[in-house]
């Protein structure tokens, strides 16, 4: 293994009675890597922190550290550091306390644990909160005392375990920033969990999208939003409609055996499909014409989300959603023209 | 919106101090029930108790109206008393601190338990109050005498080769204490762990602390007000308890409750036993401020 390897999982098994949590995960971090685990709640991603954090315990496989073995050790005895979704600030220590707490555990001198302290707060701009307890801050703050105090001890590895959820948005999207600030600063490694596909796409170096325990895919996240290399993560990551379709000699039918006006670039071979399509990516009216793909379909409502027009489509028994800037000039029950380009489609059977 | 009625500022401003003058009130209406309830059947009979403590003792009766020190001296000159007062400190304190250890490591356990045993141990602490005391006396004849369930069971392990009886010695009257005062102490820290975080034992693991350093750093000062609570709560008890103490501890167990009872039963000497009531009384209140200026400042920490 080359020296640039934080973390390494080997075929790692968690689980909890007959349910398996994690199932046969392997994952590389490299050193000041930022990975995000992406996924629907019980995909496995929390229960793979946890066990890197020490929380839980290894069914099977192995967790290195900086090319140790740390699987054996419990969660104290570990150079990691998480950053809960509760923030979990010790209520009867204030900010400066809470920060020096992993310090004093590790035994590093008075004068430099208070040159730590006040390094940590400058770098989560909470300097002045020093005599604060955790109830006279609001909820961002007190996330970012949680981060000063993970980033205090400098651990090889940070663990965030969905530590923006319990905010509200415009909290949520300016902590992500200072985040991602951070790392560009401090090059620190990190494991990141969220079901969050912003966050994730926003701050992360490599996403790893999992689902039922296991890791589909994970790359970059260009890479994951652009070629995902299955329908799970097609799906999970930006929107998507789904036309569920019936192909056969004569033509293009729905579930219900009804030819629709589909019209595809190239022939799809015989059988049961699902067409994928993104919302963002679908032309409509005059721009629709020189596309390849088009499908002739009725407005069936229209929603206004500000920069856009959503307009919700039925043909036959497909539906499907289209964005547009600005108004098409039709209105409900008006049959418009819809295309796309071949690889804003995808096809899964 | 009802039917709009136009109401000009007089009766606005009357309406107003109404609304006011309820607001002040409504805790008080409150807390009338319970405030009669104290201090009818508590306040004016320690009133009369203490009254009483002062009275005279002559000529076999219960009690001769008059003013004297003369009880008080007693109780802190006669040995008999102020050994009473010191077995009954000493059981009392023994007692309750291992009330609170015991029910401490039992409350911690349900805590950390998955939920699903949750129940099941709480309908097993519940268990003693179901009895009354005098039932669960009867219950500790049947445990601790010679032929009882103890020393048949240690013979039958092998511990011990002839039987033994742990009937009527402190030993038995401790296990006693312990055993009556151990569901509400459980009941107080349990609520106690049940407002603490249990992510917080995580942070502490994933700072670096050893699971004896949470203990101290984080478990500790988060429950110190509850152990407090705990241990005054077991302490008041043991202190006033009599009939366990009496039923269970050797003949020569001379507790405060017990000379109480004798000195008004057996001696019909109600102003003595008044005096001993009395100092009883403000022992328990010495203590319960004792350990409440114990309790720090920051007593919640959810503010």
């Amino acid at each position: 293994m080359t020296v640039s390897t934080a973390l390494e999982l080997r075929n790692v098994i968690r689980r909890f009675g007959t349910v398996v949590a994690v199932n046969d995960v392997s994952l590389n971090v490299s050193k000041g890597e930022f990975v995000t685990l992406l996924g629907p709640s019980g995909s496995g991603k929390t229960s793979t922190l946890r066990l890197v954090g020490g929380f839980e315990n290894l069914d099977g496989g192995s967790i290195l550290l900086n090319g140790q073995r740390i699987d054996h050790l419990p969660a104290y005895r570990r150079d990691t550091a998480t950053i809960f979704q509760s923030g979990a600030l010790f209520p009867h220590k204030t900010v400066a306390e809470n920060v020096a707490y992993g310090l004093r555990m590790r035994n590093v001198p008075k004068d430099a644990i208070m040159k730590r302290i006040s390094e940590s707060l400058d770098i989560v701009r909470l300097k002045g909160f020093e005599a604060r307890y955790p109830a006279q801050l609001s909820g961002g703050q007190k996330q970012r005392v949680a981060l000063a105090r993970s980033l205090a001890v400098r651990p090889a590895i940070l663990l965030f375990d969905e530590p923006l959820s319990a905010l509200d948005l415009s909290l949520r999207l300016q902590l992500r920033a200072e985040i991602k600030r951070l790392h560009d600063e401090l090059k620190f490694t990190a494991i990141y969990v969220t079901h969050d596909q912003g966050e994730a796409m926003a701050m992360s170096s490599r996403v790893a999208v999992m689902n039922a325990g296991a890791i589909e895919q994970i790359d970059k996240p260009e890479t994951v939003f652009h070629s995902p290399t299955s329908e799970f993560v097609y799906t999970f990551i930006g929107e998507s409609c789904c036309l569920p379709v019936r192909v056969t000699s004569a033509g293009i039918e729905d579930k219900k055996g009804q030819a629709v006006g589909l019209r595809l670039g190239e022939r799809l071979a015989e059988g049961e499909c699902r067409i994928y399509v993104r919302p963002s990516r679908l032309r409509l009216i005059s721009e629709a014409a020189l596309l390849p793909n088009q499908l002739t379909a009725r407005i069936h409502f229209i929603e206004f989300l500000g920069d856009l027009y959503r307009y919700h489509l039925k043909a036959g028994a497909l539906e499907l959603a289209a964005d547009h800037a600005g108004s098409i000039g039709h209105g409900v029950g008006d049959e418009i023209e819809i295309g796309w380009r071949n690889e804003d489609m995808r096809v899964f059977r | 919106m009802t039917d709009a009625v136009r109401i000009d500022d007089a009766s606005y401003e009357t309406q107003r101090t109404a609304q006011e003058r309820r607001k002040l009130l409504a805790p008080w209406i409150l807390m009338l029930p319970a405030l009669v309830i104290v201090l009818v059947f508590f306040g004016i009979p320690t009133v009369y108790m203490v009254r009483m403590s002062f009275n005279l003792h002559m000529d076999q009766r219960l009690y001769v109206p008059g003013f004297t020190f003369e009880h008080y001296v007693n109780l802190f000159s006669n040995p008999l008393f102020t050994n009473a007062i010191l077995t009954t400190i000493k059981l009392a304190l023994v007692a309750s601190l291992a009330t609170v250890v015991i029910g401490y490591a039992f409350a911690l356990l349900v805590w950390l338990k998955p939920a699903r045993w949750r129940l099941l141990f709480i309908g097993l602490a519940l268990a003693p109050l179901l009895i009354s005391e005098i039932a669960i006396i009867f219950g500790w004849w049947m445990f601790f005498p010679k032929n009882g369930l103890l020393s048949y069971g240690l013979l039958s392990a092998g511990l011990i080769h002839e039987k033994i009886s742990l009937m009527y010695t402190e030993f038995a009257a401790f296990v006693g204490l312990v055993y009556v005062t151990l569901p509400y102490c459980f009941f107080i820290l349990l609520s106690i762990f049940d407002g603490i975080d249990k992510r917080l034992l995580e942070a502490s693991a994933d700072l670096g602390a050893s699971p004896l350093k949470t203990f101290r750093e984080v478990m500790l000062p988060l429950t110190w007000t509850g152990i407090l609570v705990a241990f005054s709560q077991s302490f008041i008890w043991t202190m006033g308890t009599y009939a366990t103490p009496s039923a269970l501890g050797p003949d020569t167990l001379w507790t405060m409750g017990f000379l109480i009872q004798e000195q008004m039963l057996g001696k019909h000497n109600w102003p003595m036993a008044s005096a001993l009531a009395v100092v009883l009384v403000i022992g328990v209140a010495a203590v319960m401020v004792v350990t409440r200026s114990m309790q720090s400042e920051r007593t919640s920490f959810h503010v």
